[in-house]
Formats: structure tokens, C-alpha cells, sequence
């Protein structure tokens, strides 16, 4: 069973995305929309499918992992590219719990969605989603992962303005596209400063890394150290955008616009981590350039802070999840920043589980609050919705890396590679600990506003207050398990390091050339465990200490922070403002002037005085055909006497 | 005395002239066609009279183009009239003043 072909993967959500589109147009014009049963089942089944078929490649794949060659894609002089097809140890565990996660989250929204006039819509997009994001990382080289790399920011963009009708919606679609496109850019000019230096062959995954080789083992790493640095700082601009780190962004809290399974799917669980799976893919170039690695470490600490910071802030729950998320995205930039790629991308995956369990509990919430997000108007749903909190709970333990939980085993693995990183790991191992801390307090405050203590909206909202339906509660549930025991696939502590052990083969010589940089002083990873245990309890301490039994101020109007607190949390939407928008503005205001205005007024100058000649012309032009005849006889004949006199011309 | 070539060309000069201004200066249509068909007898007697000046060998082909003309007048003379006529019809007129629908 194990020769089953690899486009099968991607053939599922295509054919899927094509069925249900076709239904989502056909039926657009009746009164109702398609039937949700058949729809529903459709978006559940195909990606099903290709989950099945992942799983039993998986099962069977060799060390070395599958490779195939779809076709020829482009073929001119000087440039060729395949469709082709890399299965192995990376991209077995990124499509794991793709195709994985995405089926559960595609059940969830069945549940969730039920009732919306887009439904098919809906999951005509998903599906798509679902196809691109396996195009990303199945693909065997850069330009192919481009592709998928669009088609998920495209199914983002459609998804987040999902519910068309609110022009906030649109807006944040539209913001989220042009701020991933800033991003994108990094990501082709990355790819021509590859092609410049190796030649379009490079692109391909192997190839890149065996070049790499070359150069290292024929000692000419300075030669190319250069271009290559800028290739791997554009690339890094690349993922910044797609996986929501300083400086760009600023795009993914206001994605939380989109239906919340999206949220979970695309801005938490999936797409996000492209960026952190591309590092991981070029782990072997990045390997080699200690000053974009610096440069990494410092972003993803840097935001992994500053988005804690804001989600202490925020009173929107799906606000605050969506910094949770850029946070621990900077984690995964941090550990990749360190070469830890096995580690970011061991983050990745459990935080695929704990993230969605999250945000789904979110939405049960939501759900069952009939669309109230402002966490200061919930509270005390522990009560009412027991399945719901069980799972976001299990989920908190998770996130803030409580013993035992997924969290714990891959936010410690990361913080000790940061430690023991060089003479600098101390300092980046203190932040990284402290931001832990503040990630227990604001989700601890997460938990308590909306699980404990009275329930603050209004009484008649308070007996509408019910448990999601069953086809929501158990994605909530199996995802939930996966936030217990997935770290357990790699618990250093207690010996287990399969997942190490899958991702060897791919990022093992990268992360073995980086280990000789510098050598680590040996810690008792115990001592590292013990610290985030206690950051985790001292987290959870606080945010009892301080929002346990405090009285939680009055919701009024808006969701959004204000006054300091909308300072730190936009800080990087002014940045954008006066560094992005308004020099831009400026320049369209020139261009608005110079070229529309002033252009334009020299040709309806130029045009007038032509028309103006033109007027005075035709008076000749009379009615006697025989005058006609008679000047152009002149003509010729002035011609004829000017060419005989000047001999030719001139 | 042998006729010299630039004597044919003064004659088909003026005949040219003749028939322009004949073509330009009257009104009635088939005076018109009448001076256009001067005008292309007086080129065709200009051929002949440049195919003089070449050797006999050479001067064969100012002698033809005058025929291919001739048969070319004829053809463009009978359209001409029949146009003529079908005007007339139109308009009871031959007088080309008159037809000035074309002008903007």
C-alpha cells in the first residue's frame, strides 16, 4: 500500500474545492442554499481522504523519504521548474496534522456554521485551503511552495472577509492580503538571489541542500556568504509576513474578523506555520549565515513579548488567542534562530493541537453566547458549558506548558536549545522564561473571565446559554487529547526523541554544522524543566492574585483597549502608518499631481490648440468638389517643384 | 528630320494640361470624365514618346503599358458612366456641384 501515488494528497481538497464550488454557484440564486448535509459531508470526506492517504504514506515511508515528478511546469532557456512531489520526514508530520487537524476543524464547522447562507461557500474555501497549504509543503521546491504559499494567503484573504456584508470584514481581508504581499515579495526576490547564485536548479529542496555541501566541503562559504545572507534575510521577510512576526504583523490579530474555525484552521494551526516550516525547509542554508540566525532569534523574541505584552490587554477572546499565537510563533522563530529546527517545528506541531483546541473552544463559546466575543460580558460558563471549558482548560495547561502537557515539553525544548546557544542563550533563555510567565497570566486571565466566577452579560442572554452541538464537541475533544499527550512524542526527559529521530534525515547536518559553532556548557535539562514549571505556576498565581476576584469593569461599547493599553497594542499599526502607508500616500499624492493633473493639463492643452487649428482648417474645405481637385493638383504640384528644387530629400 | 522626343512630350504636356483643366474647371460630369480621359491618353502618348529615346530592343515596354492603360480606360470609362447615370438618376443633375452630400 505504501507506492501510493503523492498527488493523491492534494487531488482530494482539489476535487472537493471543485464539487463544492460548483454547488456554492449553483445554488446561489435559489431562496436557500445548497443542502448542508451532503455539503458538510463532502467537506469532511475528501480531506479525510487525503488524511488517509498521509497516514498510510506516512506509515510506510523510507529514511530517506518519496520523491516524484508530476510533470514539467516550466521549461524555457535558462529556467526550469517540475511539479514535483517530496514526501519525507518534514513534510510527513506538517501534512500529518494538516490533513489531520484540517478534517476535524472541517467536522467542527459543520457544527458551527450551520444555518450561514455561504455554507457551501465556505467550505469550497476551505477545501481550497486545504489543497493549497498541502501544494506548500509537498512541493519538492521553492517555486512550487510559492504556489502554495499565494493560494493559502489568497484562501486566507477569502476567508477572513468570509462575512462580506460588514465592510470591517473586508477591510481586514484587505489588510491581511497587502501586508502578506509585502511578505511575498521577500519570498520571490529571495528566490531570484538563489537563481543568481546557483541557477534555477537550485530551487529544488535537494538540490539547494547539496549545493550547500559543495560549498562548505570546497571551503567557499565566504565567496557566497554575502548573497546568500541577503537571500536568507529576504526569505526571513517572507515568513515575517506569513507567520505574523515584527515587523509585519499587524495583520493577524485583525483576522480574527473571519468565522472562527478559520481562525483555528488558517491563523493558528496551518498557514501561520509556513513561515516556521520554510525555515525548517532551508534549515541548511540558514544554517550557514549566523547573522540572519541572529537576526531571527532577536525578531521572534522580540514579538514573542511584545504580542504576550498585548494579549494581556485584550477583552476580545478571540483577540486574545490571536496574539497568543503570534507569541508562540515567535517561540518557533526563536528556536529556528538557534538552528533548533527539529524543536520549532516539534512547537509547531503541538501547538497545531493546543492552538486549535483553543480557538474551538473559543468558538463553542462564541456559539453559545450567540456571537458574543467581549469576555468581559461572559464568565461563569464552566457551569454552563462543562465540555467546552474541559477542553479549553486541558488546552491552557498546554499552552502555558504546565508538566505533563504538550506545551511543556516542546516550549522547554526550545528554551534550553536558546540557553545553550552560545554566550548570548542566557539572556534570550530569560525572556523566552518571563514570557512564559506572562503567557500563563493572560491566558490564566482567559480561563477565569470566561469560566469563572458570575456570568456578566444580560439575563435574558443567560438562558440562551447552551453546550455546542456533538459534530463541534468531538474535534474539540480528540484536539484537546492531542494538547495531553502529543508532546509525548518527543519528552526528552524521559527518553523518548521519536520525533527528533523523524526529523533527523531533514534538518540533522544543518543543526549538527551549527552545534560545531559553539560549544554548550551541559545543564541538567532537569533544572530547565523545573524553571518552566515554575513559570507556568507563578503565571497561573498571578493571574489568580489579580483577576481571580477583582471586579471586572463594565463593558462599554468597543471590544478594543484603550488609551496605554491601545499604544503597546498598536504600536506596530502606527509603525506601519508613518513608516508603510503615509510615504506611500505621499507618493501617490505626487504621482495624483504630477501625472494625472499636470499631464494631463499639457495634453488638453496641446489638444485644444490642435483642435483650435483644425477648425480654422477646414474653412478651406469647401463644398466645390472641383476646388478639391484643383488644390490637390496645387499640392502635387508644390511638392513636385519643392523636390526639383532641393534635388531629392532633403 | 526625325521627330524629336521632347516635341511629344511639349504635346502631351499640353494635352495633360487640356484635359485637367477641363476635368477641373467644368461642372458637367461628362466633360469631367472627358478631361480625365484626355489626361490619361496624354500619359499614355508620354510612354511612347520616352520609349523612343531607348534602344529598339528595349523601347517594347513603353509600348505595352500604354495598351494595358487603354484597356484600363476603357473598363474605368464604362463604370464612370454607368456611376454617371445612376447619379442622374438620383439627383436629375450632372452638374458635380451638386453633389456635396459627403461634406461634414
Amino acid at each position: 500500500m505504501t507506492n501510493l501515488p503523492l498527488w493523491l494528497i492534494p487531488l482530494f481538497p482539489l476535487v472537493a474545492t471543485i464539487l463544492l464550488g460548483t454547488i456554492a454557484v449553483v445554488s446561489s440564486g435559489g431562496k436557500k442554499g445548497a443542502a448542508e448535509g451532503i455539503v458538510g459531508a463532502l467537506a469532511v470526506l475528501f480531506p479525510a481522504m487525503s488524511f488517509a492517504v498521509v497516514a498510510i504514506l506516512a506509515y510506510g515511508m523510507p529514511e530517506a523519504g518519496i520523491r516524484e515528478t508530476l510533470c514539467n511546469w516550466i521549461d524555457i532557456p535558462l529556467f526550469k521548474a517540475d511539479i514535483g512531489f517530496m514526501f519525507d520526514g518534514l513534510s510527513r508530520i506538517m501534512l500529518l496534522f494538516v490533513t489531520g487537524i484540517g478534517t476535524l476543524i472541517t467536522m467542527y464547522s459543520i457544527g458551527y456554521m450551520h444555518g450561514d447562507r455561504g455554507f457551501a461557500r465556505f467550505f469550497a474555501y476551505i477545501n481550497l485551503f486545504l489543497f493549497s497549504m498541502i501544494v506548500l509543503v509537498l512541493s519538492d521546491n521553492l517555486l512550487l511552495t510559492f504556489l502554495g504559499w499565494e493560494g493559502v494567503g489568497l484562501c486566507s484573504y477569502l476567508l477572513i472577509g468570509f462575512w462580506n456584508k460588514d465592510v470591517n470584514n473586508c477591510k481586514a481581508a484587505n489588510k491581511a492580503f497587502i501586508v502578506n504581499r509585502v511578505g511575498d515579495i521577500g519570498f520571490l526576490l529571495g528566490m531570484l538571489c538563489l537563481v543568481t547564485v546557483g541557477g534555477s536548479g537550485i530551487l529544488n529542496y535537494d538540490a539547494l541542500t547539496s549545493f550547500i555541501q559543495m560549498i562548505m566541503t570546497a571551503g567557499h562559504v565566504e565567496i557566497v556568504l554575502p548573497v546568500l545572507s541577503l537571500t536568507g534575510l529576504l526569505f526571513f521577510i517572507g515568513c515575517t509576513g506569513k507567520s505574523a512576526q515584527i515587523p509585519l504583523l499587524t495583520w493577524l490579530p485583525d483576522a480574527m474578523a473571519g468565522p472562527t474555525p478559520v481562525s483555528a484552521l488558517i491563523h493558528a494551526a496551518t498557514m501561520v506555520t509556513s513561515g516556521v516550516y520554510l525555515l525548517a525547509r532551508l534549515g541548511s542554508m540558514f544554517a550557514i549565515l549566523p547573522v540572519v540566525l541572529d537576526i531571527i532569534t532577536v525578531i521572534g523574541m522580540l514579538t514573542a513579548f511584545w504580542a504576550a505584552m498585548a494579549g494581556l490587554f485584550q477583552n476580545d477572546i478571540k483577540k486574545v488567542l490571536a496574539y497568543s499565537t503570534i507569541s508562540q510563533l515567535g517561540y518557533m522563530f526563536m528556536a529556528a534562530g538557534v538552528c533548533a529546527f527539529d524543536a520549532s517545528i516539534f512547537h509547531v506541531f503541538t501547538h497545531a493541537f493546543f492552538k486549535a483546541a483553543l480557538f474551538l473552544g473559543a468558538g463553542a463559546v462564541i456559539h453559545a453566547l450567540a456571537g458574543e466575543q467581549d469576555m468581559r460580558k461572559m464568565g461563569g460558563l464552566v457551569k454552563k458549558t462543562p465540555v467546552t471549558a474541559c477542553v479549553m482548560i486541558f488546552a491552557f495547561f498546554a499552552i502555558i506548558g504546565f508538566p505533563g502537557f504538550a506545551g511543556f515539553w516542546s516550549k522547554d525544548l526550545i528554551l534550553e536549545r536558546l540557553f545553550m546557544s552560545g554566550p548570548m542563550g542566557p539572556a534570550f533563555y530569560v525572556i523566552g522564561l518571563f514570557t512564559a510567565v506572562i503567557t500563563a497570566v493572560y491566558m490564566g486571565r482567559l480561563i477565569i473571565l470566561t469560566f469563572f466566577g458570575e456570568y456578566r452579560g444580560s439575563k435574558e442572554s443567560e438562558e440562551h446559554i447552551h453546550e455546542a452541538p456533538a459534530c463541534m464537541l468531538l474535534p474539540m475533544v480528540i484536539l484537546a487529547f492531542g494538547a495531553i499527550f502529543a508532546g509525548y512524542l518527543w519528552a526528552d526527559s524521559i527518553g523518548i526523541t521519536f520525533f527528533r529521530d523523524s526529523l533527523a534525515p531533514v534538518v540533522g547536518s544543518a543543526q549538527a554544522y551549527a552545534a560545531t559553532m559553539h560549544s554548550a556548557a551541559h545543564v541538567n535539562p532537569m533544572i530547565f524543566a523545573g524553571l518552566g514549571t515554575l513559570a507556568a505556576l507563578l503565571g497561573m498565581f498571578i493571574a489568580y492574585k489579580v483577576y481571580g476576584n477583582a471586579r471586572v469593569p463594565a463593558a462599554k461599547g468597543s471590544s478594543a483597549p484603550e488609551g496605554r493599553k491601545a499604544t503597546w497594542t498598536f504600536f506596530f499599526d502606527y509603525v506601519h502608518k508613518y513608516c508603510g502607508i503615509i510615504p506611500v500616500q505621499v507618493l501617490a499624492w505626487i504621482c495624483d499631481v504630477v501625472v494625472d493633473k499636470i499631464l494631463q493639463a499639457t495634453q488638453w492643452t496641446l489638444g485644444a490648440i490642435a483642435t483650435i487649428l483644425g477648425d480654422g482648417a477646414t474653412v478651406i474645405q469647401v463644398r466645390k468638389v472641383r476646388l478639391q481637385v484643383a488644390f490637390s493638383v496645387a499640392g502635387v504640384a508644390a511638392l513636385v517643384l519643392v523636390v526639383l528644387l532641393t534635388g531629392g530629400l532633403i | 528630320m526625325e521627330l524629336q522626343p521632347i516635341y511629344i512630350q511639349i504635346l502631351a504636356l499640353a494635352i495633360f494640361a487640356l484635359g485637367l483643366m477641363t476635368a477641373i474647371s467644368r461642372r458637367n460630369l461628362f466633360f469631367v470624365l472627358m478631361g480625365v480621359e484626355l489626361a490619361l491618353n496624354a500619359v499614355n502618348l508620354s510612354f511612347i514618346g520616352f520609349s523612343k529615346t531607348l534602344p529598339a530592343d528595349m523601347s517594347v515596354t513603353g509600348q505595352i503599358v500604354p495598351l494595358f492603360s487603354i484597356a484600363v480606360a476603357a473598363a474605368e470609362a464604362c463604370v464612370g458612366f454607368a456611376m454617371v447615370i445612376l447619379l442622374f438618376r438620383k439627383k436629375e443633375s450632372v452638374d458635380s456641384d451638386n453633389y456635396s452630400n459627403m461634406k461634414g
